[in-house]
């Protein structure tokens, strides 16, 4: 088998982009990933949560090529929700892993401002139970409001503690340009927003923004950041019936075997970026990850700086649903070569992608 | 196994509540002059969620509860409301799949304004009675609606009450019952039209005092009753003057009927009206104690039944389901503009 | 005309109007959601009804809300436990948020969950309440 690694790359800036299509802000970063890697690809997997659902295109990737010009390429289209990216940068990597392509792009794609934000809150609400949740009016932020609540009174954290998160994202992605909001804030600002479901307020959620992600993977170049694992695993037990609310299981289970196949530890990581879609998951991911112990990470926040979501994570860099886990993929590995972000110091860089509330979570393991 | 008769009975009132002079407050009436004209004080409202359905479903599951019986064991089930969400599409059909009923089971929605939940205790009576069904489920339920601004506004209100009658376990025997009916067109909505039309004064004389005095004369002369064989009567109540005159003309002391008077507290529920004077009682009622029922409905009609208690009462009284009073005490105030949110009166895109 | 599914709604009903769950007969294990396989292994499973009234264990009071709940903001969404042990989610109705607390005791209720528009279906459900009135 031979290895994976990262031969180019291309981000589009998050934001309101109401004059383009979807096809139009995938194309254009596929057109500049594809020149900065000079190289064809042979596969193209698309990972999105609204193509379908707010955006009514279908077989999106080939309108993507077709608008590129380019022809004959195999499409697939992959979706885990929220967790969509990093499930196709999982079969990227196993498609090149098995030689049967030697460069794909894994390009994430979503547009959830083509619709209002009660259609927005419908189309997350379909990455839980349609039948037993999204129709009884339950969101995935009522649930992260749950188990923050739960988190906050287990561990004796005040609600202040948790705020610490949004104050945290923002300095870190002030300096990511590909951000969609890039400003300082004050631990006032978050205390102080409204409050969208107690007690979470709106500095808890990672704000949901268009964008548009291209990672080149290829197998027959040795350049560029290695993929050393990828791992996915689900948390297939009904949130009302799972034993306890503080651990992602199914990025617990996820990260495992993807630092045993590396053959890392979580001390080894020297950066991170997990799937804060809300503040608590962000929260609750550094603890499953193991880069923290259980019940710790406001308290390790609180003491010094937490060197995870260095890109602003989903409330500064955005909740780019679908597509963020190819951002995430591209952010890890260019702070690890020190381009567009600052370089880190070490060799390794974590990505973790989750679909719905600890639904299904894919760990990608990076290396230089 | 006795005669037939009521089995057990269950009651829900939506917890929300407007009183008369909040009501009066908009409108430019005087709160004093309205509340003794119709001895109404307040009335209670649904909730944005709730329905005729719902409240329905909740009365005859407290009736289900406090009979102790395996629901499949009723045969018939019949809704009768004038306010139910659909003007083509069954609500007995929704309590079958709601009470876990059996499939063969006769169900039928029935309309006669105010009446139809007695009229189902009539034809559950039947079907019980002829040995056709072992139990039988009459529901009255409304959310009913006064035009705004007009004086029904003040009474009009929402409730349900439910009775199962069977042969077996029976808590109050039927001893007889009566009608009388006749082309009276006191108060009535047409197809189509959102609020009823009423004859105001026409409303008495020829219609509520005409029937419910028809029926319960006919009843008691056919069957040689008395007033004072009577612990307790209840009538439709409309408001709170209504029947205190009814009975005046019937001669029967106040402190017969007093026990049954719930529209002073809720307002007039129509189809639970009378229904839910009953299940008060019924909630309190010793053995022996005889009941005379006078359900009313407009266009018009009225029902008389004549109940004893049996000996079975405590032990349906001891089941630990809400009572009427316990509702009655239960309650949470809003204003006007929350009782039009709540009713769904607010007009929205749809 | 745009409606919503009537199917998908109407085989729910069980599960919706009566809170059917699914028990495997060789372990005991209670499922709601149902399931078609216990983790057990077996395929085996038969309907039961859950308890309708249990205690709470956690709530929120929900301001952003999908499509179908923008008149009925804000939503309390609870996590509920019955006496058997399962716990189910669900929203909770009139309560007033200060006055709730877990360990409160709440029962099953029969409510609108989903109103398809002006000419569309009624669509009903379980929800919780608060019981002896808060």
């Amino acid at each position: 088998m031979k290895d994976v690694f990262l031969a180019g790359a291309a981000l589009y800036q998050a934001g309101r982009h109401y004059g383009k299509n979807i096809d139009d802000i995938a194309a254009e970063v596929l057109d500049k990933a594809l020149s900065d890697v000079k190289a064809d690809i042979d596969a193209l997997f698309v990972a999105s949560s609204t193509t379908e659902l707010a955006n009514k295109q279908q077989i999106l990737g080939a309108y993507v090529l077709e608008t590129l010009g380019l022809d004959k390429i195999p499409v697939y289209r992959v979706e885990n929700g929220d967790g969509s990216g990093g499930a196709a940068v999982a079969l990227a990597y196993h498609a090149l892993r098995s030689e049967e392509h030697n460069c794909v792009a894994v390009v994430g794609v979503d547009k959830p401002n083509d619709v209002l934000s009660n259609q927005q809150q419908d189309i997350y609400a379909a990455t839980l139970d349609t039948y037993f949740e999204r129709y009884f009016g339950i969101t995935p932020l009522s649930y992260a409001a749950l188990m923050a609540k739960m988190y906050l009174k287990k561990y004796e954290y005040k609600y202040e503690d948790l705020a610490q998160w949004a104050v945290l994202m923002h300095s870190h992605g002030a300096g990511n340009p590909y951000a969609y909001f890039r400003r300082q804030i004050k631990l006032e600002d978050a205390v102080n927003s409204e409050i969208v479901s107690e007690p979470l307020r709106l500095y808890d959620i990672g704000p949901l923004a268009d964008g548009a992600a291209v990672a080149v993977l290829c197998n027959s170049r040795k350049e560029g950041p290695r993929i050393l694992s990828v791992a996915t695993s689900t948390n297939t037990a009904a949130f009302n019936l799972r034993p306890d609310y503080d651990t992602l299981y199914s990025l617990n289970e996820a990260a495992r075997r993807a630092f045993e196949k590396a053959k890392i530890t979580p001390r080894d990581v020297a950066t991170a970026e997990v799937h804060d879609s809300f503040s608590i998951f962000g929260v609750l991911a550094v603890e499953s990850l193991g880069l923290v112990r259980r019940g710790g990470a406001l308290a390790a926040m609180k003491d010094g700086d937490l060197p995870v979501n260095l890109s602003g994570g989903f409330k500064s860099r955005g909740n780019m649903l679908g597509a963020t886990g190819v951002y995430q993929l591209v952010e890890v590995a260019w702070q690890l070569i020190g381009r567009e972000f600052k370089r880190v110091d070490g060799s390794y860089g974590v990505v973790h992608s989750m679909g719905g509330v600890d639904k299904v979570s894919t760990v990608v393991v990076i290396g230089v | 196994m006795s005669r037939v008769g009521v089995v057990s009975w269950g009651a829900y009132i939506p917890k929300y509540r407007i009183r008369t002079e909040e009501v009066a407050r908009i409108w430019g009436d005087d709160p004093l002059r309205i509340v003794d004209v119709y001895l109404v004080d307040e009335k209670s409202v649904e909730g944005l969620d709730e329905d005729a359905v719902t409240i329905a479903v909740e009365a005859a599951r407290r009736a289900i509860r406090r009979a102790g019986i395996d629901p499949r064991r009723i045969g018939a089930v019949y809704a009768g409301t004038e306010s139910k969400p659909y003007a083509v599409k069954p609500i007995s059909s929704i309590l079958v799949d709601a009470l876990g009923l059996s499939n063969n089971v006769f169900a039928v929605d029935m309309e006669f304004a105010c009446k139809a939940g007695s009229e189902g205790l009539v034809a559950a009576i039947g079907l019980v009675d002829s040995g056709r069904a072992e139990y039988g489920m009459t529901v009255g339920t409304d959310t009913s609606q006064g035009e705004p601004g007009e004086h029904l506004e003040y009474s009009a209100s929402s409730g349900g009450a439910a009775l199962i009658v069977g042969k077996d376990g029976v808590a109050a025997e039927l001893e007889a019952m009566y009608s009388f009916v006749s082309d009276t067109p006191d108060f009535w909505r047409r197809e189509g039209s959102p609020y009823p039309m009423h004859g105001e004064g026409f409303t008495g004389e020829p219609a509520y005092f005409r029937h419910i005095v028809g029926a319960a004369k006919g009843l008691m002369e056919k069957y040689g009753y008395k007033p004072s064989d009577f612990t307790y009567v209840v009538f439709h109540q409309p408001n709170g003057r209504f029947p205190v005159r009814a009975a005046s003309m019937l001669d029967i002391p106040m402190e017969k009927i007093k026990p049954g008077i719930v529209v002073t507290h809720i307002g007039n529920t129509y189809n639970a009206s009378a229904l839910m004077g009953f299940a008060r009682v019924l909630d309190t009622a010793k053995p022996g104690d005889k009941i005379l029922l006078v359900p009313f409905g407009s266009g018009a009609g009225s029902n008389a039944f004549v109940f004893t208690v049996t000996d079975l009462i405590a032990e349906r009284q001891k089941t630990g389901v809400p009572t009427v009073e316990e509702m009655l005490r239960d309650k949470i105030y809003v204003d006007y503009a929350q009782y039009l949110k709540m009713r769904k009166m607010i007009k929205l895109f749809e | 005309m745009r409606h919503e599914s009537v199917p998908i709604y109407w085989r729910n009903i069980p599960h919706y109007y009566r809170l059917v769950a699914r028990r495997c007969k060789k372990c005991g294990a209670v499922y709601f959601p149902p399931v078609v396989k216990c983790r057990c292994g077996s395929t085996e499973l038969e309907n039961v009804e859950l308890p309708r009234e249990g205690r709470l264990v956690e709530y929120t009071v929900l301001h952003q809300v999908g499509t179908d709940f923008l008149k009925q903001k804000p939503l309390i969404v609870g996590l509920v436990e019955l006496p058997n042990g399962v716990r189910v989610a669900g929203q909770i109705v009139d309560a007033q948020p200060d006055k709730l607390a877990p360990g409160a005791k709440m029962e099953v209720v029969f409510r609108r969950v989903i109103t398809d528009g002006k000419h569309g279906l009624v669509m009903y459900g379980y929800k919780f309440r608060p019981v002896g009135g808060i």
